[in-house]
């Protein structure tokens, strides 16, 4: 039987063991008129069991009925990218079981390999950042600036006693997923979420930005890149906040643009928060990857999620174990800084694989190349007549809105080109845009066909105003 | 860099490192070089590249490798660790996920071109309706802590709908419950009252009926309970809480032990959550990612996060956004899809039949634990167990002053994962360190028995060689670890990521 190594002998062996007739007799406390009869078919509609060959055959068939990002010349990111994965991260997190099949390591003395990638990834998120703790990981980048909303809220408790802050503040363009995870988490917490637009430039308008950060705010995240690919001037954000003493968070949709932009540390940011799919890990329709939480240590305590630290064995040798433990909900209980019990380990592990993989330099390279790749298709699409880059003045990194008509989407697909994300549903400002991300896996080729397209597409089309 | 450690499987990534070294390429660049510094012209750049290591391809598999040595796992150990459902993976999901199709599938492909993957979660959706006997699941959630959350922010909804949002604020959860479910009620804006089990580990009826009032908004029970005990008046509490108008919120961390058996629906449980990583052998993956889909009753279906993965009358699958009364999205896109797709797979091959199986064995297992070992280790409710049995360090604590630590870390010189001893708290087991056992449904007699042999041979060395006990483990890379200095003085990371 599958999974099940019992056989009937043993059953029988055990129950006599038991000391009862029959396994149901275990299930005594569960009403009898409650209990599921097999013979019954209507209880429990589920298919017959198959085995290997045709499950295989049969996820091959669903597959079928779908196209992936390999289909095309791909240009959608949006918050998940299409990057190339190296093999080495399959054959170590997927295919090896000694990660994937250990739990949270709670008894370190046999978790020590978890412990020690945990500390390392750590640190590699602190390399990145410049911020000195990082913490094991969170679900995903949404969910990871939630968090740093309530702990903003906390913090602020602590800092601003008497004041009740309430408003954490969205400054400029943020992924609406993310903004819709701070919107439900903030509803239920009673806070308030408010988002500053954005300028002509991409950028959140710095006037409004002002305005804004009243002593009612608690915290304040921008996004850099923001969702338009815009890179943002986080110092200018940090000194918007600092008059009314409130947390400056960075959110980061692309973590590859952290080889080359000023870190989160330079800039003065209290937090930074960040999607870490396009870190090694594959793109699953969103999930699972993680979201990394890096963090001043001003803030260790009030910080959610799983930490580890070095320590030592009781023979002096150099050990990993978690660490403060006592935010946690399983000590804390409803006190606690989350409710959060689990990290995405096997996604950091990914993530901490990737980066070395790549090491120092060639970190630094692929972020150079995906600019230089930019560039091109910026300088390719913009050359097709009636399309015009939608925001111009500030500097972008993997991603650009485009400003052209709408409707575009299905002749390009015929083309077998992914274009850009349409934005029309964002609001009628946005109609006729869209949101084209590059990662180095799109060829100049895959380019100069988007173009191509793209000419096509817009034949006959009133040009764009 | 490293003098100390003269061994390379002893250093950390950062300690390997030398400048030069590498493992990955690019392609050679196909499109015009830019100046960087023009390119980004009007950002602020680092000032230095980011510290990262700088290994060969050799010298990083080697370290990986090392470092899986360092773990106990699935694959290569007993895992009986209490409350996790630490089962048998299954190779092929691993295989099968690592198709293209999954791989590549990105969130913003158009609807048409995801219908595999939206017939796919509508149909784990109702296999888990099935199971649940509840009519509607998001497969939202990333983890059980948040299908708690979303179960609870549905049930605020569902109350501020019938305008009695502001009056419903308390969440009973009894004392005995993981804690996530109290952390959980108080992130979502409830405050949680707690419920003193009984000697025995269930619910007060008479406690209960005192404790539920007009301000009830929902009890959270755990069913069967972290005491792997199950719940003798499931019926009787949810018909309390409904004639108060309140909800119930059934855990289902523990729903290994009653897949197939009983569905909770048929309880009058309103809302319950699933853990996948649990119950349908997704990789607990050293802490993560996980999935907690939660069911619920239809009252409850349209608060549902969105979007929804629907199946239209045409036989074509739709992701519908449109819904008004929704909480919204609790994580980006649709969850751990990749989680699902495994659990998935697992399902199809477990079919009907299966589940009910690995719920019965599961239960078979525990039960032929606490049989063999009773009377070597105390046990608080001595009675027919579900999933796993709850042994505490009484006798061995009283005759020796050996604890349920020191005889947990000593099962792992025997290669056996220690059992969950953190939990549940001393005040539900007696006042005793609880050592909680889970076998699963996946581990053979042979293993049972290798198991009872080395506790009833701990036992014996608590009596004639303590120390050995005390100090162990005394096979593993490091001795017994201090964890107190990890939390009074943390250090979190290398030196020199920092450059």
């Amino acid at each position: 039987m599958p999974f099940i190594q019992n056989t009937d002998a043993d059953r029988a062996e055990m129950l006599k063991a038991i000391g009862v007739g029959s396994i149901e007799d275990l299930f005594k406390d569960i009403p009898a008129n409650l209990r599921l009869k097999m013979s019954d078919a209507s209880m429990l509609k589920l298919p017959k069991g198959k085995g290997e060959l045709e499950v295989t055959r049969h996820i091959h068939e669903l597959l079928a009925k779908t196209k992936n990002a390999g289909d095309y010349a791909y240009f959608r990111g949006g918050g998940i990218y299409n990057h190339f994965v190296s093999t080495l991260i399959d054959h170590i997190a997927l295919y090896d079981g000694s990660f994937i099949t250990a739990y949270t390591p709670y008894q370190p003395e046999c978790s020590q390999g978890t412990l020690t990638f945990i500390y390392e990834f750590q640190s590699s998120i602190t390399a990145l950042t410049g911020l000195e703790v990082a913490n094991a990981s969170m679900y995903d980048g949404a969910s990871a600036l939630a968090e740093a909303m309530m702990m903003g809220k906390h913090v602020s408790e602590d800092r601003h006693r008497k004041e009740n802050r309430n408003t954490f503040v969205l400054a400029g363009a943020v992924n609406p997923e993310y903004l819709q995870v701070c919107k439900t988490y903030a509803d239920v917490a009673g806070l308030k979420v408010v988002q500053v637009a954005t300028g002509a430039d991409g950028r959140v308008d710095g006037q409004a930005l002002a305005k804004a950060l009243t002593r009612k705010v608690f915290a304040v995240a921008v996004q850099s890149p923001n969702y338009l690919g815009v890179i943002e001037d986080v110092e200018a954000v940090v000194a918007a906040a600092k008059e009314n003493e409130i947390l400056v968070v960075q959110a980061v949709g692309e973590a590859l643009s952290l080889a080359l932009l000023q870190t989160p540390a330079e800039a003065g940011v209290d937090v930074c928060v960040g999607e870490g799919q396009s870190l090694g890990n594959h793109q699953f329709l969103g999930g699972p990857a993680f979201g990394f939480f890096a963090s001043k240590k001003d803030w260790l305590r009030k910080m959610p999620g799983r930490i580890v630290s070095e320590t030592k064995d009781k023979d002096g040798r150099r050990a990993f174990a978690l660490a403060l433990a006592t935010r946690e909900q399983h000590i804390r209980r409803e006190k606690a800084t989350s409710n959060i019990c689990t990290n995405q380990s096997l996604c950091a592990l990914r993530a901490l694989i990737h980066i070395a993989a790549w090491g120092k330099q060639g970190f630094v390279e692929l972020a150079e190349h995906t600019v230089a790749k930019t560039q091109y298709a910026i300088s390719k699409l913009t050359s097709v007549p009636g399309v015009k880059l939608a925001h111009t003045g500030a500097p972008v990194f993997n991603e650009f809105v485009i400003q052209a008509v709408p409707g575009l989407e299905k002749k390009l697909l015929k083309k077998k080109v992914a274009g850009g994300l349409p934005l029309d549903k964002y609001g009628k400002g946005r109609r006729g845009q869209y949101l084209v991300a590059i990662t180095e896996v799109t060829t100049k080729a895959d380019i100069d066909r988007y173009a191509e397209a793209l000419t096509e597409a817009m034949k006959g089309k009133p040009v764009a105003v | 860099m490293t003098t100390a450690l003269a061994n390379p499987a002893e250093a950390i990534l950062f300690e390997v490192s030398k400048p030069g070294r590498r493992c990955l390429r690019l392609p050679e660049l196909d499109v015009p070089k830019v100046d960087i510094k023009a390119a980004l012209k009007g950002a602020k750049l680092r000032a230095k590249p980011a510290p990262l290591p700088e290994v060969g391809e050799l010298d990083l598999v080697r370290h990986f490798k090392n470092l899986a040595q360092k773990n106990f796992s699935v694959d290569r150990n007993f895992y009986p660790l209490g409350s996790c459902t630490m089962k048998y993976n299954p190779k092929i999901n691993v295989t099968l996920l690592s198709l293209p199709g999954f791989t590549k599938a990105h969130p913003h492909l158009p609807e048409a071109d995801l219908q595999g993957h939206i017939e796919l979660m509508v149909t784990l959706e109702k296999w888990l309706s099935e199971i649940s006997g509840l009519p509607a699941v998001t497969l939202q959630p990333a983890a059980g802590a948040q299908g708690e959350m979303t179960g609870l922010m549905v049930i605020k909804a569902y109350f501020e709908s019938k305008g009695e949002g502001k009056t419903r604020t308390k969440v009973i959860i009894p004392d005995s419950a993981h804690g996530t479910n109290p952390a959980t009620a108080a992130l979502a804006g409830f405050t949680p009252l707690t419920l003193k089990s009984t000697a025995d580990g269930s619910v007060d009826l008479a406690a209960l009926k005192a404790m539920i009032g007009p301000d009830t908004a929902a009890m959270m029970i755990t069913n069967p309970s972290t005491l792997g005990i199950l719940e003798p008046n499931m019926v009787e509490i949810a018909k309390l809480l409904h004639t108060a108008g309140a909800q119930l919120y059934m855990d289902g961390a523990n729903m290994n032990a009653i897949q197939g058996m009983v569905r909770p629906g048929d309880y009058g449980v309103d809302v319950m959550h699933f853990n996948l990583h649990k119950t349908y052998s997704v990789p607990h993956g050293a802490g993560g990612p996980g999935a907690g889909p939660i069911a619920v009753a239809s009252h409850l279906e349209p608060y549902l996060p969105t979007p929804r993965p629907v199946r239209n009358a045409d036989g074509t699958y739709s992701l519908d956004s449109k819904r008004p009364d929704s909480i919204g999205k609790v994580r980006s896109f649709f969850g751990n899809y990749g989680a699902l797709v495994m659990a998935y797979i697992y399902m199809a091959q477990l079919g009907r039949e299966g589940v009910r199986r690995n719920g019965e064995n599961a239960v078979l297992n525990a039960n032929y634990l606490r049989a063999k070992l009773r009377g070597v280790y105390h046990i608080q409710n001595d009675k027919a167990c579900a999933h796993e049995v709850v042994f505490t360090d009484k006798t061995q604590n009283a005759e020796h002053h050996i604890s349920a630590l020191d005889i947990a870390k000593r099962m792992i010189d025997y290669g056996i994962h220690p059992m969950t001893i953190y939990f549940p708290q001393p005040n539900v087991v007696g006042g005793q360190g609880a050592m909680m056992v889970e076998p699963t449904e996946t581990e053979s007699k042979e293993t049972l028995d290798y198991f009872v042999v080395v506790m009833k041979k701990i036992a014996s060395e608590c009596k004639d060689n303590p120390e050995i006990v005390k100090t162990a483990p005394h096979t593993t890379p490091v001795s017994r670890v201090d964890e107190k200095t990890a939390t009074t003085n943390p250090q979190l990371y290398c030196p020199m990521c920092i450059a």
